[in-house]
């Protein structure tokens, strides 16, 4: 849940500056078109830790209510090809709350490595995405 | 003279052992050496389109980096064994490159190496390289590689098999005894894929010497002449006499170091090229990826019985995974070392296995401890019990009815199975009767009835097993397709002074053989073990050999150093008939010397020895020296047997199995050692027991391994297992001059099927007859709960 409703949110997930705020472990995130960003990432996964470098697109848009953010990472430690579907659902006035689910696929060392601790590590970084979130909404009121 | 065959004479070898002193591949340090690191693809299909490598060649401390392009190894490694299909076409052969050029056909299949001047920049370097794939779907279950569709994993051929076959009687006739039984069991399951965990990770050093034009390999193998005649004659197509392979002391193999691996040949083509040795060591992590794994097979069976529980026909059918390439020994696994032992020590007049062995997109299957026997062994002793849980008899009562009546190959005939193989010897009641009296089995089953009453889960597992070891004669398995000898060649060379230098080429690692060998050495000769010493792994110290698996060194490697030793004896007694001015015939050999029957008159070996050496006054038209080799080609195989039976404990809440009593009562023929054929035997089931609660590796649908370290991959440790109580009875094997029959495998051959049997008789009265390995609790707890 969000203190914000549903345009501000929309505006911020359509922001790459406020992406490359929020999303935890970002580095840099730079347009490469219309909805498309080039994305360099840090990220601990259990024992594997490493930059990783890739896309990151948005799809599916319906303005206002949902859309499904496409990664496609790569990283010595092996690649990460993920898809998250997120809804935006107003509960009330600034109270917004933020349905997501996914689906990622991993290979190399991070498939062998990282696959048994990878949903734990999935709920670290939302919560700390939506911490960050919070936060951005925080300053700037 | 103090005697040494059947003491348990502590190991000679472990003295280096516990003292951190042993000298593996790795210790080994060379002048100017470089190292090696692979880059590898984390797909397990895909296409390669593009490999740069021009970044890790300017990185620091990179020698060189070589990929596909640069024509190492245009053969790849070879198969050493043919099966064809059964309507006759040839076998599916493909390539298998040293370096993956356009596609990638299982993950971790290397795609460069880069040498550098350490480790350390070697690794850092390998990140630089960039390659682009483009992931394709992939295919890792072995019965689902041969559904239509399946992505394939060579594209030449319509499907994925590389062949199928069958051993038995006619499948109709089984059908048709099926049909018409009493009672028809049935059971379908994955028998699991297993990683070896050698303890001591694959590791070479190639040595090529510029000036001498020839090559060292030094090689953490099992079969280092094996490998040489592998990598001279077919990967790299270089001189043999040109390569000296070595392999000091190997960390263990299990069979997974049977094989001509990639990495081997590679460095021995790399060496040349850049004119410097080069080591590489797996790591673990490569180690999971790279090592071919064991098992693998879906299984479809159906026994049937008449209504006394007597077997009257077994009809099975198998897919039998290969991985992406065919490994060193690996069609001959689920076929030669697996249908031949379906007879098992039961009378069955009716049976027929169908093999199909599909490529699949994973690393290679081949040889894993019992290699073929361990899978038949699981299908036969889950069956029958199954069969007897089914018609409500005891899984002893039904398995004596069965048995083969006992024969010693000598008065009585070997046994004739319906599955190709005639059994040497056998007494397969004798090992159950004493496996019972060993466990106290009345009293368990009283004791495993109360504790029902209390809510306790207690269970008992029988497994009465027979295996088949020493493969041979070199004839018969070349005609089932075999392209190698499989026979042993022993050396005995008498020094001067009598010393005895004995080279054999059998290999040990980890088995004891500088101890063993010396015992019966020492004894045959009537000298002190601390005169005789035991040469192997160095291809420029002993003249040929096969190495050691299947458990075959002492019935085959020993078998040829007695036929050695018997050509010493020979000579000597001429060289002592002209010492001792008597006639050859007069002579009697004990003690160390030879003496004129019925009189003190003697001369010893030593002195034998030495005039041998020094031929002043010998014997007129006999050549000096005391030095024979000899080949020793068996005509048979042997086939030790045994009762494994496991009693367990099942936790009601949690489903964790407890095993609390293993008992293995074995028949390993004519026992050199007690005490290493006791550890042998613990060590095998040890691993057996390791595929039935704990092992399996898990590819997921996109071919990712997903039980890639030791977090996920469950190794049985101490305290998964009781105190392993071992006894022996002894039943020789009638046709190799030490009578002995090979204890390497049966441990692991014995022990899987009694400890699923125990858990499934802990759980019967809850309804549950069959459970798929590995025992995990969540499977054992779930099967509880329907």
């Amino acid at each position: 849940m969000l203190s914000a409703n549903t345009d501000v949110l929309w505006k911020m997930l359509n922001d790459p500056k406020v992406l490359e705020k929020v999303t935890p472990g970002i580095k840099t995130l730079e347009a490469q078109g219309e909805d498309s960003y080039k994305a360099i990432s840090e990220v601990k996964i259990g024992p594997v830790k490493g930059e990783f470098k890739g896309d990151l697109a948005l799809k599916d848009k319906v303005e206002g209510e949902s859309c499904v953010v496409v990664l496609d990472q790569k990283s010595k430690m092996g690649n990460v090809v993920a898809e998250i579907g997120m809804t935006l659902v107003q509960k009330e006035e600034n109270q917004t709350e933020v349905q997501y689910t996914g689906e990622a696929k991993m290979s190399g060392m991070l498939a062998r490595m990282g696959q048994r601790i990878m949903s734990g590590v999935v709920s670290t970084l939302s919560k700390q995405f939506f911490q960050a979130m919070e936060k951005e909404l925080q300053d700037s009121q | 003279m103090e005697k040494f065959i059947g003491k348990s004479v502590k190991r000679r070898e472990d003295a280096r052992f516990l003292k951190g002193a042993g000298k593996y591949t790795d210790d080994i340090k060379l002048p100017k050496m470089t190292q090696s690191a692979f880059v590898r693809s984390p797909y397990a299909h895909a296409k390669i389109l593009s490999v740069d490598i021009s970044e890790a060649e300017k990185a620091e401390g990179v020698v060189a980096v070589f990929t596909a392009q640069d024509g190492c190894g245009e053969y790849g490694v070879p198969c050493g064994w043919q099966v064809d299909f059964k309507n006759g076409e040839t076998m599916r052969e493909p390539q298998h490159p040293l370096l993956a050029k356009e596609k990638i056909r299982h993950l971790g299949e290397a795609v460069a190496i880069v040498i550098a001047e350490s480790l350390e920049l070697a690794r850092d370097a390998a990140e630089l390289v960039e390659v682009e794939y483009e992931e394709l779907p992939a295919v890792t279950d072995p019965k689902k590689a041969m559904e239509e569709g399946a992505p394939l994993v060579h594209d030449q051929w319509p499907d994925n098999a590389a062949f199928d076959w069958c051993i038995g009687n006619d499948r109709a006739d089984v059908e048709a005894a099926l049909a018409t039984a009493h009672h028809v069991t049935e059971v379908e399951y994955h028998n699991q894929r297993l990683a070896p965990n050698a303890m001591e990770p694959r590791s070479y050093i190639a040595d090529y010497d510029v000036n001498a034009d020839k090559w060292t390999l030094y090689t953490s193998t099992q079969n280092p002449h094996l490998i040489r005649l592998l990598l001279c004659a077919f990967a790299l197509g270089i001189p043999e006499h040109k390569v000296r392979v070595v392999s000091y002391d190997v960390g263990g193999g299990f069979g997974s170091k049977i094989y001509h691996y990639t990495e081997e040949a590679l460095l021995t083509w790399a060496s040349k090229e850049i004119g410097r040795p080069i080591k590489w060591t797996s790591d673990r992590s490569e180690a999971f990826l790279t090592d071919a794994h064991g098992r693998d097979h879906v299984v479809h069976s159906r026994m049937g019985f008449d209504k006394d529980g007597k077997i009257v026909a077994h009809l099975t059918d198998e897919f039998c995974g290969l991985g992406a390439y065919l490994s060193t020994f690996a069609p001959a696994v689920p076929t030669y070392l697996h249908g031949t032992l379906f007879q098992g020590v039961y009378t069955t007049p009716l049976i027929h296995l169908n093999v199909t062995a599909p490529f699949t997109h994973t690393v290679a299957v081949d040889a894993y401890r019992g290699a073929g026997r361990p899978e038949a062994t699981y299908l036969l002793e889950r069956i029958i019990s199954k069969g007897a849980q089914e018609m409500n008899m005891d899984p002893t009562e039904i398995r004596l009815k069965n048995f083969i009546p006992p024969f010693d190959g000598v008065e009585q005939p070997g046994y004739q199975t319906q599955v190709a193989l005639q059994y040497d010897s056998g007494n397969y009641h004798g090992v159950l009767k004493r496996g019972l009296e060993m466990l106290g089995y009345e009293d368990f089953r009283k004791e495993q009835k109360e504790a029902r009453e209390n809510g306790r889960l207690l269970g008992v597992g029988f497994s009465t097993y027979i295996e088949g070891c020493g493969i041979a004669p070199s004839a018969v398995v070349g005609a089932l397709g075999a392209r190698a000898g499989l026979y042993e060649v022993g050396q005995v060379r008498v020094q001067p002074t009598g010393k005895v230098s004995v080279y054999t080429g059998a290999h040990s690692h980890g088995q004891g053989h500088e101890t063993v060998f010396a015992q019966f050495v020492a004894d045959k000769l009537g000298i002190p073990m601390d005169d005789v010493e035991i040469e192997h792994g160095d291809t420029e110290q002993v003249a040929f050999g096969m190495g050691t698996y299947g458990s075959r060194s002492l019935a085959v490697g020993g078998s040829a150093i007695v036929k050695s030793i018997e050509k010493i004896l020979e000579k000597g007694a001429k060289i002592a008939a002209h010492k001792l001015e008597a006639a050859e015939g007069d002579l009697e050999y004990a003690e160390g010397k030879w003496t004129v029957k019925g009189t003190d008159k003697s001369v010893s070996f030593g002195d034998v020895s030495l005039t041998a050496y020094v031929p002043h006054d010998y014997p007129e038209g006999l050549e000096p020296g005391l030095d024979f080799s000899s080949f020793y080609d068996p005509t048979n195989f042997t086939y030790p047997f045994g009762t494994h039976i496991a009693v367990v404990e099942v936790d009601p809440d949690t489903g964790k199995v407890d095993l609390k009593r293993f008992v293995a009562c074995d028949d390993v023929g004519n026992v050199m050692n007690p005490m290493i054929v006791d550890g042998q035997i613990q060590g095998g089931v040890a691993q057996g027991v390791g595929q039935a609660l704990l092992e399996e590796v898990v590819y997921d649908e996109g071919g990712q391994m997903i039980t890639g370290s030791y977090m996920d991959y469950a190794m049985p440790r101490a305290d998964d297992l009781p105190m392993i109580e071992t006894d022996r009875t002894v039943t020789p094997c009638p046709h190799n001059p030490l009578g002995v029959k090979g204890a390497g495998e049966a441990g692991a051959i014995g022990s899987t099927p009694a400890v699923v049997n125990a858990v499934v008789d802990a759980l019967a009265h809850l309804g549950v007859t069959d459970l798929q390995m590995p025992l995990t609790p969540q499977r054992v707890w779930k099967a509880m709960q329907n």
